[in-house]
This record gives structure tokens, C-alpha cells and sequence, in this order.
């Protein structure tokens, strides 16, 4: 016989003010889990939490540790599941050792004072989220990451196998973000199982043992973070063009948000190196323009950007000339893009063959932060390639980019009016 | 203490004759004035004033609002239009308990209305009473009016009389009354304390502790109509009594229910009877309503509280 799950979901139905939210989720959660709900906004995560607490009329079957939840009172469901919701206030101002007192609740008789045992689980719980200090304090002068502490510390105190947590993180600043669910993943090492609707992703990714992806009230996808957080199935469920890649300094997932729209897959072509490039490329990538780059060496930010967004790019060895297989690819680029832009960059010997390519565009934008002169170290050629280059273009600072893009209409689709 | 002065040694010996100590003779007058008048007058007043009160806290943690007051469920209108039933049909004038019956049958009638009006689907609406409360209790109101533009200009002064809130017309036989319906009415709302603790999360999270909060709040309810009707019955209205004890309380005490509901219970009873003190002494020949003296005390204290908690929002 295998062992029950924690939490179980069968073919949960929901409906809430004439609206189907849940149209049929499966999902379950084992002791020692961190199961992340995600999925857009009205994807029905909130709604599943609730009902796997017991606290929606719902259909289908919730099982809690392999009881079913219709057939337990509201008592047992609160002491098997504890619920921490978006956002709670008290009206009257209550310190915060009172407020993790009332997790209590469940255990306690209408006639009994508070037990040693209550008052040792309070003080566990409130020694476990590090609230133990605050214990007198009235919750209303809190901060946003101590009252979410304390309320966690509230679930703790109702003793709860299971753990709901719907959007611990949501309105913290980001370093208490990380905290509620280091708590999280401590709370289902510790052997508990552990459900949280989450909204950020890269925070899903990287504490979440299994991710299920909602939307439109169905269960998208769900397996591990990386099998579930794939282009295909966020575009399925947020209508967005997302691209995942491992974040280059942590080595955890990220992933980038697409507009999409506005570029129409216009083929922009980005002379750059040494970091002048980067901040070209993240601007119009995820504007869903066709970026295409070049030429960077490995050890470049630009290329590590123009690869975080996999933009095809020509890339040659550092420390060396441009190759003329490179310089090739680069002109042609150039040549097919409606619009080349030359960056803010640096020119020596090496990377003559940088201007050079720029020559044959077609239309061409030269950005100019600085004096050419001070980045000249070629002593002479570079400097009439790069007046002549001057004298068909368009010359902006990098951070007027974006306003000409726009002014000039090179950010409108090319099916519309023009010609 | 009042408008007839009568000794603290006589009041004591009275007392003393009444629980069965040979203190000897007392003197008669004396004993009618201290123990047919003022004795059930001040025992009214503690009682009237702790089920005030109490309810006043109660309806402020259930509905998660610091304004809030039993007049919310609509008890003082309907009491108004009982009474005003009572005295213009001259049922009041046959009977001493016809009035407070009448006054305490339009107030459950009103309540129970507000109720019917709010409970879907196994739920209070705590939104919907606060509307139906507002409209049942507007809609009393005018059928108290109606039947005030026929009455005799008599019953119209005895109404005005009652509506003001006073004390005068406690007697023993009034008290008899009332006396168990609101002891039991606060005996039991004081054991909800932490229940009341838990409504403050709200309902979604008073349901994950394993709370009941559609049982609670209609037990709380009841509780609070009753209590509430049984005390403004005899005294017609008595204003803010339910509103500042509780809030005076909250600030020194904290708002833990377990400790409000009873330190209410005890301040509402001190406060009425200070205020009915104060009622019966301030002018010469002539007692004040004591609804007026609550009143004059608590709108002010009202209205800083209000503006005090309008600034702590605004971030002043």
C-alpha cells in the first residue's frame, strides 16, 4: 500500500459568483515538499488553496493525509491544514504574541485558560521565524517582513502537517521574499508539506521541489521547476513570449519577458564589445525585434547578454584580430538588417573590422556617449571610417534609443502604412 | 445622594435591614425612599449599563468596526416603535410591564428582520446588516413618527420622555423583568472572548483556526439583541454607553476580548450609574435624562476618536 499524500486533489471544481475558477485540478503534495502554485493573475491559485483548506464549497475530492475533507469538521481540517492567507489585519492593535496565541485556536476548549503546551508551541514557532524579540510589540507597528513572520509564526502555532501559503512574498522587499520561503523550505524539510501560490517566478524556481503551472482553472503543467517553467508552457499560460535561460552569476533559472509586439520581428543588427552593447541589446530583444550581433568575444558582457536572450551573434576568440570569416558574417548582417546600429565602442586594431562592416547597412544609427576620439586607439583609420560613418547616420546618445525608436516609427510593424 | 438627602448612616442601616442584619429600627421613610427608589434605580443602572456596554464591544468585534453598536441591528428602533405602541394604545397606562414587553417586542421583531435580511446561504453578510440594520431601522423609525402624529399630546411627552433614555421608571417590578434575560445574556457573551479574538481576522481566517463563524456570529447576535432589547426596554435608549466604554477600555486595556467583554461589563456598570448620579444631581428640582448626560459625554469622545484615527490613516 503506498502511503497517503499529505495533500490530494481530485478533479476539484470551483465555482465563485457564477464563474467556473477551477474547471477540474489534480494535484498532490507529499510530507517534506514545497509544491509552488503559479500561473497568471485569476489562473484560480488563491482559489485552490482555499479549497484544499476546506474554506470553499467545492467539487471533486480533497484528501488531507488520506481523510476526506467533507467528512472531517471544521476543527479537524484546522488542525490537519493551516492556511496563511494574501493579507490579514486585525483592526485593533493586538501584540504580536497574542496573534500567534490565536493559531491555538483549533487546540484549545472554550473553557480552558491557555495550556503549557499552547504556550510551548508559541514559543517555538515564534523562536522558529525569529519573532521571539518582538513577542510584546502591537502588530500595527511592525514592518511588512516582521508582520509576515509573526502571521507565519500563527500557522506554525495551529500545528498543521500542512502548510498553505498563498503569496507569502507578495508586497515584501525582495530580501524578505527570500526569507518567508527559506522558512518554507525549512518548515518541509522538517517534514511538512508545504503549498504556496507563488507570483515570482524566479522565487518558484528556486525553492519549490514541484511547480504546478494553473491557468484558466486547469493544471498546465507540473513536474520539477525546469520541466515546467519552459518558453512553451509560460506562453501557453501568461500569452506572453518568456525566455527561460540559467542566470549567468547564480546558476539558477530566469527567465526574461518579451513585449513582443511592438518590434514585429524587424531585423536590427548591434555593433558592439566590450559592455556597449548590452544595454542595446536588452532594450529592443524583448521588444521582439529580430537582434542579431556581432562581433563579440567570449568574456564579454555584451555576449553574455546577447546569449542570455539567444540572439544569433558572431563571435570570434579574444585577444585577437577579427577574422574574416567573422567580419564576413558581420557585414552580411548588416547588409540584411533593416537597421544596424553602431554602439558606444571602443576601437583598436582588433576590432577595425567592426566599422568596416557597418558601412555596407542599410540604415544605420551611430550612438555617441562620448567623443569618438577617446575611444580611438587604431591612431588614424578609425577615425575617418568613423566620420564617414557619422555622415549617413542617425547620431544619438544610447539612452535616446528608445524615444527615436519609437519617434521614428522603427518600432511600428513593417505591414502597416509604410508603403 | 439625590434630590432628597437622606443620611449615609440611615442608607447603610437600610441596606443592612434588607440582607437580614439586626440593626434595629430604620426609619420608614428612609427605608421607602432608599429601597423602592433608589436601590433598584442603581442596580437598574449597573445592569442596563454592563449590558450596554458589553454589546457594545461584542457588535465592534464582530463586525471588525471600532463605530459599531447594537443599535446596529436595529434594537433601539424597533424598541421606539414598541414603546410608542404601548403608550398610544394606552396599554402602558393599564399596565407597568406593558411598556418595556411592547419596547422589547419591537426590538426583536427589528432584529429578527435584519437577520432574515442578511443570512444567504449559510452565511452572515455582515455588509448587508450593516444595510439592513440601517434601512429596517429607518423604516421603524417612521412607523414610530406615523403613529406619533396621532397620538395625544400626553403620549407624545411620555414617548419623548422614554426615547431620551432615563432611569427614573425602574422599579422592582421593571427590573423583575429583565434582570435574568440579561444576566444570562451576559454570562453567556462573556465566555466568547476568544472567539471574538479569532472574528478579528476576518472570516476566511477565522474559518481556517476551525472556527464555526456562521454559528458564532448568529449566537452573538441573538445574544446581543436580547441583552440589548431587555436593557434599553426599561430605559428606553441610552446612547454611546455601548460605543465609548468599550473604546475607553480598548485603550487601557488592550483589545483582547477575553479581558474587554468583562472589564466592559464592570465600566458600563460604573458609567451608568456615575452618569445617572451626575443626571439626578446637576439640577436642583429637576432630573436630566440620563441619555443626556451619556450623550453630552460621549459625542464629543466620539468625534475624537474619529478624528484621532482619521489622522493615524492619513499617516499624520
Amino acid at each position: 500500500m503506498t502511503p497517503d499524500h499529505a495533500v490530494e486533489a481530485a478533479d476539484l471544481r470551483c465555482d465563485l459568483g457564477g464563474h467556473e475558477i477551477l474547471r477540474g485540478v489534480d494535484l498532490h503534495t507529499d510530507l517534506g515538499e514545497i509544491v509552488g502554485l503559479i500561473g497568471p493573475n485569476g489562473a484560480g491559485k488563491s482559489t485552490l488553496l482555499k479549497c484544499l483548506g476546506g474554506l470553499l464549497p467545492a467539487r471533486g475530492r480533497v484528501l488531507l493525509q488520506g481523510r476526506p475533507l467533507d467528512q472531517m469538521n471544521v476543527r479537524e481540517v484546522a488542525r490537519a491544514a493551516a492556511l496563511m492567507p494574501q493579507n490579514t489585519s486585525l483592526v485593533y492593535p493586538f501584540p504580536a504574541e497574542q496573534v500567534v496565541m490565536l493559531g491555538r485556536y483549533p487546540h484549545q476548549g472554550r473553557f480552558r485558560a491557555e495550556s503549557a503546551e499552547d504556550r510551548r508551541v508559541v514559543d517555538q514557532a515564534m523562536r522558529f521565524t525569529d519573532t521571539r524579540r518582538l513577542a510584546g510589540q502591537l502588530l500595527d507597528t511592525l514592518s511588512g517582513g516582521e508582520r509576515q513572520r509573526v502571521f507565519l509564526a500563527k500557522a506554525l502555532a495551529q500545528d498543521t502537517r500542512v502548510l498553505l501559503l498563498d503569496e507569502p512574498s507578495a508586497s515584501l522587499d525582495f530580501s524578505y521574499q527570500e526569507q518567508i520561503f527559506r522558512y518554507a523550505r525549512d518548515l518541509a524539510a522538517q517534514g511538512r508539506a508545504v503549498v504556496a501560490a507563488i507570483h515570482d517566478l524566479r522565487l518558484a524556481a528556486r525553492f519549490c521541489t514541484r511547480i504546478v503551472l494553473l491557468s484558466q482553472g486547469r493544471v498546465v503543467a507540473e513536474g520539477p521547476p525546469a520541466r515546467v517553467l519552459t518558453p512553451d508552457h509560460l506562453a501557453d499560460a501568461y500569452g506572453v513570449k518568456v525566455r527561460v535561460y540559467p542566470n549567468a552569476v547564480t546558476g539558477e533559472l530566469d527567465y526574461h519577458l518579451e513585449d513582443g509586439s511592438a518590434g514585429a520581428g524587424r531585423h536590427v543588427h548591434v555593433i558592439g564589445g566590450g559592455g556597449s552593447a548590452a544595454p542595446v541589446l536588452r532594450l529592443l530583444a524583448p521588444l521582439g525585434y529580430l537582434v542579431t550581433a556581432g562581433v563579440l568575444s567570449p568574456g564579454d558582457t555584451d555576449l553574455q547578454v546577447s546569449q542570455a536572450f539567444g540572439i544569433l551573434t558572431v563571435t570570434c576568440p579574444p585577444f585577437g584580430p577579427i577574422t574574416d570569416e567573422a567580419f564576413e558574417e558581420n557585414q552580411l548582417l548588416a547588409v540584411d538588417a533593416d537597421l544596424t546600429i553602431v554602439c558606444n565602442l571602443v576601437v583598436g586594431r582588433n576590432n577595425l573590422a567592426n566599422l568596416e562592416a557597418a558601412r555596407r547597412a542599410r540604415r544605420l544609427v551611430v550612438l555617441e556617449d562620448d567623443e569618438f576620439s577617446g575611444r580611438d586607439f587604431t591612431g588614424g583609420p578609425a577615425a575617418e571610417l568613423y566620420a564617414a560613418l557619422k555622415l549617413r547616420a542617425t547620431v544619438l546618445k544610447t539612452d535616446e534609443l528608445a524615444g527615436w525608436l519609437a519617434r521614428s516609427g522603427e518600432l511600428v510593424p513593417r505591414l502597416s502604412i509604410r508603403r | 445622594m439625590g434630590s432628597v438627602t437622606v443620611p449615609w448612616a440611615d442608607t447603610a442601616a437600610v441596606l443592612l435591614a434588607k440582607l437580614g442584619f439586626p440593626v434595629g429600627p430604620v426609619d420608614a421613610k428612609w427605608d421607602s425612599i432608599i429601597f423602592l427608589v433608589r436601590l433598584p434605580r442603581v442596580l437598574g443602572a449597573a445592569l442596563i449599563g454592563a449590558a450596554l456596554a458589553v454589546s457594545g464591544a461584542v457588535m465592534q468585534g464582530l463586525l471588525r468596526n471600532p463605530m459599531a453598536d447594537p443599535g446596529i441591528i436595529g434594537v433601539s428602533a424597533g424598541a421606539g416603535f414598541g414603546a410608542v405602541l404601548a403608550l398610544s394604545f394606552g396599554f402602558a397606562a393599564q399596565a407597568v410591564w406593558s411598556l418595556p414587553l411592547f419596547a422589547s417586542l419591537g426590538s426583536l421583531t427589528a432584529t429578527a428582520i435584519i437577520f432574515v435580511l442578511s443570512i444567504r446561504r449559510g452565511a452572515v453578510g455582515l455588509f448587508t446588516l450593516l444595510l439592513a440594520g440601517l434601512a429596517v431601522s429607518t423604516f421603524f423609525a417612521a412607523g414610530t413618527s406615523l403613529v406619533l402624529t396621532f397620538a395625544s399630546r400626553d403620549n407624545i411627552a411620555q414617548f419623548l420622555f422614554w426615547a431620551m433614555g432615563n432611569l427614573a421608571g425602574v422599579r422592582w417590578e421593571s427590573l423583575a423583568l429583565v434582570v435574568v434575560p440579561i444576566a444570562v445574556g451576559l454570562a453567556l457573551l462573556l465566555v466568547f472572548g476568544r472567539e471574538l479574538n479569532v472574528l478579528l481576522l476576518g472570516e476566511l481566517e477565522a474559518r481556517s483556526l476551525g472556527l464555526n463563524v456562521f454559528a458564532v456570529r448568529m449566537a452573538l447576535l441573538v445574544l446581543v439583541s436580547v441583552t440589548t432589547a431587555s436593557a434599553v426596554c426599561i430605559s428606553g435608549p441610552i446612547g454611546f454607553i455601548g460605543l465609548i466604554v468599550p473604546h475607553i477600555l480598548r485603550l487601557l486595556l488592550g483589545p483582547d476580548h477575553r479581558l474587554l467583554l468583562p472589564a466592559s461589563a464592570l465600566g458600563g456598570a460604573c458609567f451608568l450609574v456615575a452618569c445617572d448620579l451626575v443626571a439626578r444631581l446637576v439640577l436642583a428640582n429637576q432630573e436630566v435624562n440620563v441619555g443626556i448626560v451619556t450623550a453630552l459625554l460621549g459625542a464629543p469622545y466620539f468625534v475624537f476618536v474619529l478624528v484621532r484615527s482619521e489622522k493615524r490613516e492619513s499617516g499624520l
